[in-house]
Order: structure tokens, then sequence, then C-alpha cells
């Protein structure tokens, strides 16, 4: 084990300031979305069509383009 | 004229091009390692974008999405999830190896690993990994640039031919230039290989279904097990979206010649604005990867193989010109891979290996000439690994980029400060233990209970290595105080926290 001589630095895993906490639940909570259980079972379906698209394909680009637009607002609020 | 005429011409054309560039780029070249390995750490961000997008789509990207699309239906979509998840960790992961590098001096990933480490032996673990599994990409991407040609003349240059000439052109402007010659040729090869997929997505579309939303609508009634999971062989299921999600996200950015990338860059911010628009580039090219394989599932059913559906249909549907473009483009994706990994290995043998071991005191000219003479053997050996092997371009990938992804627990280790921190020995016991997990589960039993092999190995390494760590001795404090505090200062800046552990 590390003796006392060691930074104890808090985790760089969990963000600290109130930006990074809402990118990183956002980033998480939207790709979620966009994987197994999720995609295979409530997403997995052709009907509604979304914008002239079947219902998975536009599901998943949509929350693709989400998911870009949170890494964009977090870089622009200097995460 | 012959649509092979204008294809060939084209794609020797573009040749043309990027030995221009490359003897250009030699002109600026000057007698300073940094520069020749590293673009002297100043890339700006146009460059930096089109470089790592280029670098990222790959031969696979051209004719193996189209083949999966085609054969496994919209399941192929996840590329979406890999591509995001490719700029969040660039975003966050990209910038604290540029700040490493930057404050360190790193060249390759063993001097990031093997510094914080402090072992030899992860140095020379992680240069092999990184030459090893990269080399089969070499291969992945000759294989697929033989295809093109092979395809683009009409069988009249042989596989075996077309795949040298393309080596020999990617390794000349390589020594000539340096790694200003790659990056300068990928923006040639990025903006020609999106423009190309995506001209050739539409013109198909366009003349084949009268467009996008005709193709979707007449695939929903002619085929329709291509538009849900887990597709019409039940390829996609959950371990292999999950699988293919992390092995081609992960996997391939811990690649030196990705990784290295991140130490070329000007600043902190170009690397965020990366990590935040990059998957634009990458998630979007797929899209008329989508268009090609669901329409050439409609148009020619019963191709023998799946990965050459782009470039039938063009030959079949589209008018010479555009084929040759689009085959150029092609040509394009595969060699700014290509030229990536042939730099990445090039540096990773001269610094790690030759510098290290051989000769620690050289001029900067004596190791640029041995990086040259590095060059040509990876050629050979390249070459000679593609004309003798005979595999799927995507299964191909998937192993290099499994491979890669054993780095994963120490690179986190490094950039990632916690209160447990990982040994040399967990990280060493942690790659061996992925090692073989990963053998096992690629090829001896591939995908157990159809959870991808990527998955498996990384999970087992990231068990051993963390328990090895807990027995084990950590680097010493002043070791982690100078990197992790490094980190901490970049991060957070120069916060109360530091000052008063310090």
């Amino acid at each position: 084990m590390p003796s006392d001589d060691y930074p104890r630095f808090r985790s760089h895993f969990r963000p600290r300031t109130r930006d990074g906490r809402i990118a990183v639940i956002s980033f998480l909570v939207l790709f979620a979305l966009t994987q197994p259980p999720f995609v295979h079972t409530v997403a997995n379906r052709i009907s509604p069509w979304l914008l002239g698209l079947p219902f998975l394909y536009a599901y998943l680009l949509i929350i693709y383009i989400a998911l870009i637009g949170v890494l964009i607002w977090a870089q622009r609020r200097g995460v | 004229m012959d649509v092979w005429v204008v294809a060939t011409g084209l794609i020797f054309t573009y040749l043309g091009v990027t030995v221009v560039l490359g003897l250009t780029a030699n002109r600026r070249l000057t007698p300073n390692l940094e520069d020749f390995l590293l673009y002297g750490r100043k890339t700006g961000f146009v460059i930096l974008y089109l470089t790592v997008v280029a670098t990222f789509h790959s031969a696979f990207a051209f004719l193996g999405s189209g083949g999966f699309f085609y054969t496994h239906g919209i399941g192929f979509w996840v590329a979406g999830s890999w591509t995001v998840l490719v700029g969040a960790i660039t975003y966050v992961l990209g910038t604290r190896i540029w700040a490493l590098g930057k404050k360190f001096d790193y060249f390759t990933p063993a001097d990031m690993l093997a510094d914080f480490y402090e072992s030899e032996a992860v140095r020379v673990v992680v240069a092999l990994v990184s030459v090893g599994f990269t080399i089969l990409y070499i291969q992945v991407q000759s294989r697929g640039l033989g295809y093109i040609l092979v395809v683009a003349s009409g069988d009249r240059i042989s596989f075996e031919l077309g795949t040298l000439i393309l080596l020999v052109v990617a390794a000349g402007y390589l020594i000539a230039g340096g790694l200003r010659a790659v990056y300068w040729t990928d923006v040639l090869q990025g903006v020609w290989m999106y423009v190309a997929v995506w001209a050739g997505a539409l013109m198909l579309t366009y003349e084949l279904f009268g467009g996008p939303l005709a193709l979707w609508r007449r695939v929903a009634v002619e085929r329709p097990d291509l538009l849900t999971l887990p597709g019409p062989e039940g390829f996609f299921t959950p371990g292999m979206w999950i699988g293919f999600m992390v092995v081609f996200s992960f996997g391939i950015i811990f690649q030196p010649h990705l990784m290295i990338r991140y130490y070329t860059a000007a600043s902190a911010q170009t690397i965020k604005w990366l990590g935040a628009t990059t998957p634009i580039f990458l998630m979007t090219l797929y899209i008329s990867a989508a268009l090609i394989g669901l329409g050439g599932a409609l148009a020619m059913p019963d191709i023998e193989i799946a990965d050459r559906i782009f470039p039938e249909m063009l030959f079949n549907y589209a008018p010479a010109w555009l084929t040759g473009i689009i085959l150029a483009g092609a040509t394009a994706a595969a060699m700014s891979t290509l030229d990536s990994i042939l730099h990445a290995n090039m540096t990773v043998l001269t610094r790690d290996v030759y510098q290290r071991y051989v000769s620690p005191d050289a001029t900067p000219g004596h190791y640029i000439l041995v990086g040259r003479v590095i060059v040509v053997a990876l050629l050979i050996v390249g070459y000679l690994l593609t004309v003798n092997t005979l595999e799927l371009l995507v299964v191909l990938v998937a192993l290099s980029g499994a491979g890669a992804l054993q780095l994963m627990p120490a690179v986190l280790g490094v950039c990632f400060p916690t209160r447990h921190l990982l040994t040399r020995s967990g990280v060493l016991s942690g790659i061996g233990a992925g090692m073989v997990t990963l053998y096992v589960t690629l090829v001896v039993i591939p995908h157990p209970l159809t959870l991808h092999g990527g998955i498996w190995s990384v999970l087992i390494n990231f068990i051993v290595t963390i328990g090895v760590s807990r027995f084990t001795r950590p680097p010493t404090a002043a070791t982690v105080w100078r990197i992790h505090g490094e980190l901490e200062r970049f991060v957070y800046g120069d916060t109360e926290e530091l000052r008063r552990q310090s």
C-alpha cells in the first residue's frame, strides 16, 4: 500500500465542477440509450418512421447527434 | 474510354499527388527528431482533424462497412456509437496524453507508460504489443489496397503488384518527409475519401432507387430483416454490439498511430475541439456506407464477397469518371491509415528500441536515417504478410484493435489519478492475461456466450491488473507526484488541494 508520502488527489474519474457533472451525466445517459438492452428491445423496431427513416436507424441517429452536441457544449463551457 | 482505364488512371494521378506532397514536405524537414517524428508538436486543428479522421477510417470503413450493412443490416449502425465514443475519449484522455507528452518529452505510448511504471519491461512489452498488432493492421490496409487496384484495373494489375506499388508509394513519402508528409497527404486523403464515398452513395441511391428515403422504404418492404437487430444472420447480439463499440473505439485509440497523434497537437484546446467534432466526420461516413450496403442488398443480392459490394456496384451502375474518383478515394482511405501505421511503428522501433538499447547517444540525423531504414524493413514484412495470408478484412481489424485494447488499464492508470495506484507487475500481468484470453476468445472459442472476445480479454486484463496491483509495489512517490501532480495541475489548475498536499 502507498505510504503517506504519496499524493492523495481526488479521483479524476469524478467530475468536480457543475458543468463537468452535467456533461458527464448527459453523455452517459444518452450513450446508455444507444446500448443494449435498450437498443435491442424498446428501440428495436421499424415503425413508427421518423423523418422518413425506419425507427431504429433514426432513433440512433438522433441520439448520436445529441451526444456530439454534449461534447461541443462541454468544449464551449470549458469543461 | 473504358472504365478500368479511367479508374486506374485516376488512382495513379492521386498517387502522383501524394508523392509530390511527400517531396515538398521533405524540403521543409529539419534534422530534428521531434520534427521528423512528431511534426514538431505544433499541428493545428485543421491538419490534425483531417489526419485523425483519415487515419481512423481505413480500407475497412470504405469496403468492410458497406459489406457489413449488406450482410448484417442496420446492426452495423453501432458504428455511430463507437465514433461518438472516440470523440469523448479524445476529449478526456487525449488532452491528458498531450499534456504529459509535452511536459515530459514523450514520443511514444511506451515512453509514457515506462516512465510512470518505472519499468523497462513495461517499455518493451508495450513496444512489442504496439508493433506486433499494428503490423497486422498494415496487412489489412495492404490487402484493401490490393483489392482496390485489382477491381479498378479489371484484374489487369495483379493483387501482389498492386499491393507492392501502393506500399512503396506510402513508404516513399514517409521516408522523404516524415510525419509532415504523412499529415499533408492525410489532409488530401481525408477530404477525398469523404467526398468520394458520399458522392458514390448518393449517385447510386438516386440512380437505382430514386433517393435515400425511397431506398429505406424499399428495404422495409423487400428486406425488413435488415432493419432490426440482431440482423438476418443473428450476428448483432447485445454482446457483439458492445464488443464492436469497445474494440473499435478504445481498441483503435490505443494503437500507437493514434496515440502518437495526441502528442503532436499544438495545444490542449486543439485536442478538445478535435474530440468534440471528429465524430461528425467519423459517424456521417457510415451513413453513406449504410446506403451503399443496403442498396447493394437490394440491387445485387447474390454477390460472393460482401466487402466488394461498393466497387461492384460502381462498375455496374456508375459512370467511369465517378468510379475512378471513388476508387481513388478508397485508395486514400487505406493509404492514410497505412502510412500512419508505418510511421508509428518506425517511431516505436526507433525511439523505444534503437535509441534506448542500441545507440543512445547518436545524432538526430542518425536516428532519422535509422527510422528510414526501419520503414523499408516494415514495408518488406508488411508485403510478405499481405501476400501470404487470406482473411476477411474485418476479422483482421478486430484482432488488431483488440490487441491494442490490452493497454487500456495501463494507460488509464497513468492518465486518471485515483487513490488506488496500478503497479508495473499489475499491468504486465494484466497484459499477459489479456493476450491469452484474447487468443482463446477470438481463435479457440470465438466470442463465448456471444460476447465479443475483445470484451472478455479486457475484462480479464482489468481484473488481473487491479488484483496484482493490490499486492505489489507501486511506482515511487516521487514519480506519482511528478506525473499525477502534473495532471492535477493541468486539469484543475494550481488548486488549494495541490498546494496543501505538496
